[in-house]
């Protein structure tokens, strides 16, 4: 078997470097027959965002595709998680829309607060990327060999389970908060430019909290216990992305952190850009802080990356 | 007896368990600290913008935030490991490791509910008697032993509803071994955070009657500042006892269903 998958390797230009991985993580070269397409390999020491990126795209479509069709199949557990989630973000709906009563607290009525929580309850679902807490455990445990193995970037693991977990959450999401829309009376006054602005600022915040979130579960490669600097970061997007309370209604330091940090640009920006909370300047800014934050972001992914996967010694097989 | 000491010997192996972990000591602190902040956080930003929500004010909030940070507490305290284990995810009744369990010579009711004792939660608990502690100092009134009394009796009718729930909650795995019913009161739970009086008229009846949200976090915060008239409090201990008989007897019923798992 291991003769056989390393002959596919060496039809590749990355032969070299994938012999150096097989090494690497011999205590589980059995498992590399198990997935061996016969198009290129993309090594581990690539990073995601190499040229080879290319060439694996029909291999990662055939994987987005195998998990999306598994999750469907478990979607009544999947639902739960959606529920679940969308449970805090209702309970300050709620909240919120009670104390506004028939005034408006910091230019939102009762409506617009109910508009406000039910578009951050899909942006929320959107956005949240659970792959983040799952590749921890994926290093931790020793699955990560038999990723390393296969001829894919296992970044495209990570993907394909985020393509599968939307559809499925936005199966569960989309009606429940419709027939909220319809119970609680939004109001919501969409203009064109909102609209047209708000869809590359949900892809901007949907990219900035994957590979935030990613870089910080790569910390796993040296410390055991680094998804507590996850459970630290839902922390801060709860407060600080406009969770707890539209960023515009923080107290002053609290407000001037939420709009320094990434964590508002992972959720609560493309919120207020549909309900129409910005103007023309704070729109701009808005988006020039998404996008030096992804920067950010995709830089120390690859870094953490790089110097990762180089100090990664297999563990179980 | 032989069951308090049953009790006393699963707490000292689950002293023993933790004792092995010196780190997840600090990791835990970490997230009771982070729940505990966010928490109060979420009622200071509130009422930056309100005096009062309904009658409510930040301190009786806050004294609120204590009753439900002291009920997750105990939960997590000994009810939730243990029905986690039955029910939870890989659960006993999932795998079929039930079986152990059943052939012990004891209650298997009293088995399911205390067997597992999660010590890091007392961290939580000092915490949400902390929380507890300020509101009554901000409340600016004196404790009267009326009161206390009062609270204590409504608190552990909060409790015994909790446990009431979720054991029928776990209940109901042995009709659907799958699901996680536990996971969906999770969710429903976070609404006690706040008083049952800030929800929408609909959703005051869900968790007043089907999951008394209120008997376990709200009339015990009404108790501490004396507003819990004594019908209050008769009826939320009845709504506690009822929880409980209804809740035993489909626990049982569900035992019956049982019929192991295959490997």
């Amino acid at each position: 078997m291991k003769q056989e998958a390393r002959g596919k390797r060496q039809e590749s230009a990355d032969q070299r470097i994938s012999e150096s991985a097989d090494q690497r993580v011999s205590g589980s070269t059995d498992q590399c027959s198990v997935l061996s397409p016969p198009s290129s390999v993309l090594s581990p020491q690539h990073s995601a965002l190499s040229t080879s990126f290319n060439i694996n795209l029909r291999g990662g479509w055939a994987l987005i595709k195998k998990t999306w069709l598994m999750w469907v199949q478990h979607r009544s557990f999947f639902f739960l998680l959606a529920f679940g989630w969308m449970i805090p973000p209702l309970i300050y709906l709620f909240v919120w829309a009670t104390a506004a009563g028939g005034a408006s607290i910091g230019g939102l009525t009762r409506g617009g607060f109910v508009a406000y929580y039910l578009v951050l309850i899909l942006v929320n679902q959107l956005t949240y990327s659970q792959t983040n807490w799952t590749v921890g455990d994926t290093i931790r445990y020793g699955g990560m060999n038999s990723l390393l193995l296969r001829p894919l970037s296992p970044v495209f693991d990570a993907l394909s389970s985020e393509v599968a977990g939307k559809v499925v959450y936005m199966l569960f999401v989309i009606p429940v908060t419709a027939v909220l829309a319809l119970i609680l009376r939004p109001e919501l006054h969409l203009t064109l430019t909102n609209t047209l602005a708000f869809i590359p600022a949900l892809a901007l915040a949907w990219a900035l909290r994957f590979f935030w979130g990613y870089w910080l579960a790569l910390l796993a490669f040296w410390a055991t216990r680094a998804d507590a600097l996850l459970a630290l970061q839902d922390a801060l997007i709860f407060l600080l992305a406009g969770q707890v309370a539209p960023t515009a209604l923080l107290p002053g330091v609290l407000r001037q952190a939420s709009h320094f940090l990434p964590f508002r640009y992972m959720v609560g920006f493309p919120v207020e850009v549909l309900t129409g909370q910005l103007d023309a300047a704070g729109l701009l800014a808005g988006f020039a802080a998404q996008v030096a934050w992804l920067a950010v972001a995709v830089a120390l992914f690859a870094v953490m990356w790089h110097a990762g996967v180089k100090r990664y010694s297999a563990v179980g097989g | 007896m032989r069951y308090l000491k049953l009790i006393k010997h699963f707490i000292v192996i689950a002293f023993q368990d933790v004792l092995a972990y010196r780190m997840n000591f600090w990791i835990s602190l970490l997230y009771s600290l982070l729940n505990l902040g966010t928490g109060v956080l979420g009622l200071v930003i509130l009422f930056s913008h309100v005096e009062t929500v309904q009658g409510w004010t930040l301190a009786s909030t806050l004294a609120l935030l204590g009753v439900y940070l002291t009920l997750g507490a105990l939960r997590g305290l000994f009810i939730g490991p243990s029905l986690e284990a039955l029910a939870g995810m890989d659960g006993e009744v999932w795998t079929g490791r039930f079986d152990f369990t059943l052939l012990r010579p004891v209650d298997v009711q009293f088995l399911a509910s205390f067997r597992y004792w999660r010590p890091l939660a007392l961290l939580d608990l000092a915490l949400g008697l902390g929380v507890l502690g300020a509101a009554v100092v901000q409340l600016g009134q004196t404790l009267t032993l009326a009161n206390l009394l009062a609270f204590l009796v409504a608190l552990a009718a909060g409790l015994l509803t909790l446990y009431a729930i979720l054991l029928a909650f776990s209940a109901l795995v042995f009709w659907s071994p799958g699901f996680l019913f536990t996971w969906l009161f999770d969710a429903l739970f976070q609404m006690a955070r706040y008083p049952i009086g800030l929800y929408p008229g609909w959703l005051r009846l869900v968790l007043t009657w089907i999951v008394p949200v209120g008997v376990m976090t709200t009339v015990p915060a009404q108790a501490l500042s004396g507003l819990a008239a004594p019908p209050i409090l008769l009826g939320s201990l009845a709504v506690a006892l009822a929880f409980f008989t209804v809740a035993t007897l489909l626990f049982r019923t569900g035992l019956r269903r049982y019929a192991s798992a295959s490997s």
